[in-house]
């Protein structure tokens, strides 16, 4: 999902409506085009809920597809400056408090990031859903006013993916990806993505508030709110880079 | 025995004595009569008895002193923590425990020493080398009190309640090419997802003989790491050493009742598996040892009182041939045999207890390699004599059970008996 967090930019033209009934592969494919791109530049807050305490998290993200992105924290204050930079499989973290760049061992992918749902890992994955999934249409239904494709997603064996199946909602003529349920290997549903608030960003209509829930912990959630998402910035590659950590604002 | 004067009986001393007291007192007599057979007889049993505990407290103490060792290491026989800490390892999982509730639990008389801990796991840096560490703010006067943490030291100095600096462990210091002086970075997450980092002097290096502590130890002062991981307050275990070990699920359950609100107290058997397994294995040897060990003293008894029978034949032939019930022949000889019984058990045990006990103050010393080994981890090269009183009893009653169930032997003799052909030898 972070994936999606830094990979907001949308393709060019895509949407070139067909007269068929379109097959599975291709409505998971511009949904996901949506959320991906080449270039992006997003404000978001993030809010972690656990059962005791929550706390909210803000950044600015910029993200150059596939490979780079680089978010840096806003708020609270404590946190102010740290910036998370992705360059291919790596990440490193700038820390401002004592002025040092950390790069995240592989043996920490899979350790929480800033404290939420998500993973060092998830920063970097590269598994594609588009790519790594034999795609079902298992039907139309109606999910909270909007007409939308249920998609089932089955990882082709060869896929290095850690879900046993995925079931999407995506919405009819606008490719929003509503509601995502994962299942892990057993056939348990294990997490679940929402997304809500319609709106348009850039010239796209996207949802801007997300929500990841995982089933096994109760009262725990992470929400992203997306303040303002932009497609039209320019970046390349340069601009992701350790000396750019420390000066980026 | 409403009318105990009858045809055929044997004549009591006087009719007010009691039946029971009548046999006891011939089956006494019995034994006293052939002195030499008896006293065999009962020497058997306490050779047996003797050398069942000796193998049996060098067992236990084995097993006591393998335990002690190994939750003297860092784990404690007990560790108090935030309910389902031991599960999922973050700090949303940790507990606030006030000075006054640990004070408590340390003055219960079955708790020797008590530790205080926040642990984590978080990334040590040094220039361009970063690892994953273990993060450990301790109490370093109660620490070392339990852990002997200390005496690890190689360079450097130890900490005191109010160092800010880190004591690291020489393997881990190796990896980030950090010394005495040097400074790490440390970085991870706090309580409630706050980042932590700081950059933090390396005030020690200690050394464990494990590697996977060699390799990820870091200590800070128990102030310093709830600074450094916004945890003011806060703890994620309490260590609890016990005086006696054969008290842990007493202790176990009273320390449940003193603890307040949402948390877990667990044995080192629920923290450490592997290491009942590892007992249980030992102890599997032993036990197949102690069973050839009951086969031979079992038929060393049997033997004895096999031979005592057939030498009694011809006497057990004539009193059935002058009337005494057979029955009543049965009962005196079981009398007999748990006498007999009865005093080699005493006697086996109390012999026994001496060298038990001396034993238990001198322990054996090993030598060799494996001496070196437990040297390198900090303990004395030693086999202590367990002194645990499950070892006297189980051991004595056992082997009075052999001697009782070899006296089923003459009773079958005497059920089967034909008195004429008995007489006649």
């Amino acid at each position: 999902m972070i994936r999606r967090i830094s990979a907001c930019t949308l393709a060019l033209t895509l949407c070139f409506a067909s007269l068929h009934a379109e097959d599975a592969k291709e409505i998971v494919r511009k949904a996901n085009d949506l959320l991906r791109g080449i270039h992006s530049y997003a404000e978001i807050t993030m809010t972690i809920v656990k059962p005791e305490w929550s706390r909210a998290i803000s950044m600015k993200s910029w993200s150059l597809e596939p490979d780079y992105a680089l978010v840096y924290i806003t708020d609270p204050a404590r946190d102010k400056g740290t910036v998370t930079l992705k360059r291919k499989n790596e990440v490193w973290n700038w820390l401002p408090s004592i002025q040092r760049v950390i790069k995240i061992p592989p043996s920490m992918m899979l350790q929480s990031w800033m404290g939420s749902d998500f993973t060092n890992d998830d920063l970097v994955r590269q598994s594609s859903i588009v790519e790594d999934y034999t795609h079902t249409i298992l039907g139309e239904e109606t999910y909270e006013g909007n007409r939308c494709w249920r998609v089932q997603l089955v990882p082709k064996p060869e896929a290095g993916v850690v879900w046993g199946k995925i079931l999407m909602w995506i919405s009819k003529g606008t490719y929003l990806e509503l509601k995502t349920e994962y299942y892990d290997e057993d056939g348990k549903l294990a997490k679940t993505f929402l997304g809500s608030n319609i709106r348009t960003f850039d010239g796209r209509l996207l949802p801007a508030h997300w929500e990841m829930i995982p089933v096994n912990k109760s009262g725990e959630k992470t929400v992203l709110e997306y303040r303002q998402l932009k497609f039209s910035v320019n970046l390349d590659d340069g601009f992701f880079s350790e000396e750019n950590m420390r000066r980026v604002r | 025995m409403t009318n105990p004067v009858r045809n055929g009986d044997i004549v009591r001393a006087s009719p007010a004595e009691s039946p029971a007291v009548f046999y006891l007192r011939l089956a006494w007599r019995n034994i006293w009569r052939n002195k030499r057979r008896s006293l065999l007889l009962i020497t058997s049993v306490v050779v047996a008895v003797f050398i069942a505990i000796i193998f049996s407290s060098l067992q236990f103490g084995q097993d006591e002193y393998m335990v002690r060792v190994t939750v003297g290491f860092y784990e404690g026989h007990l560790q108090i923590h935030g309910r389902d800490y031991w599960e999922k390892r973050s700090f949303d999982q940790s507990m606030e425990m006030s000075g006054a509730e640990l004070d408590s639990i340390c003055s219960l008389s079955m708790v020797e020493k008590a530790a205080p801990r926040l642990e984590t796991i978080s990334l040590a840096s040094h220039r361009t080398a970063t690892k994953i560490a273990s993060i450990v703010g301790i109490d370093p006067y109660r620490e070392n009190e339990l852990t002997g943490l200390r005496k690890r030291m190689i360079a450097g100095s130890y900490l005191d309640s109010g160092s800010t600096g880190a004591v690291v462990s020489q393997g881990l210091a190796r990896l980030l090419d950090v010394a005495v002086g040097d400074s790490v970075v440390l970085y991870g997450q706090g309580y409630q997802g706050e980042t932590a980092a700081a950059i933090v002097p390396v005030q020690g290096i200690l050394q464990y003989p494990l590697p996977e502590f060699n390799n990820s130890m870091i200590y800070l002062s128990l102030g310093y790491a709830r600074r450094l991981y916004s945890a003011t307050g806060r703890l994620t275990s309490v260590a609890l050493l016990l005086k006696d070990a054969r008290e842990l699920d007493a202790a176990t359950a009273l320390i449940r009742t003193k603890v307040n609100g949402n948390k877990e107290v667990m044995t080192w058997k629920e923290m450490m598996p592997e290491l009942v397994q590892g007992i249980e294995l030992n102890d599997g040897g032993t036990y197949l040892m102690l069973l050839i060990l009951y086969v031979v003293i079992g038929f060393g008894i049997f033997g004895t009182v096999m031979m005592m029978t057939v030498e009694r034949t011809r006497e057990f032939g004539i009193l059935i041939s002058v009337g005494l019930k057979r029955w009543r022949l049965i009962f005196i000889t079981v009398i007999e045999s748990i006498l007999v019984s009865s005093v080699g058990l005493v006697a086996g045990v109390i012999i026994s207890i001496p060298p038990v006990y001396y034993f238990y103050l001198h322990p054996f010393r090993l030598g060799g390699d494996y001496a070196k080994a437990m040297l390198a981890y900090g303990f004395e090269p030693i086999v202590p004599l367990s002194i645990s009183p499950i070892v006297f009893t189980i051991q004595g009653l056992s082997v009075f059970a052999l001697g009782v169930l070899s006296s089923l032997y003459p009773l079958v003799v005497i059920h089967s008996l034909r008195p004429v052909r008995a007489m006649r030898g």
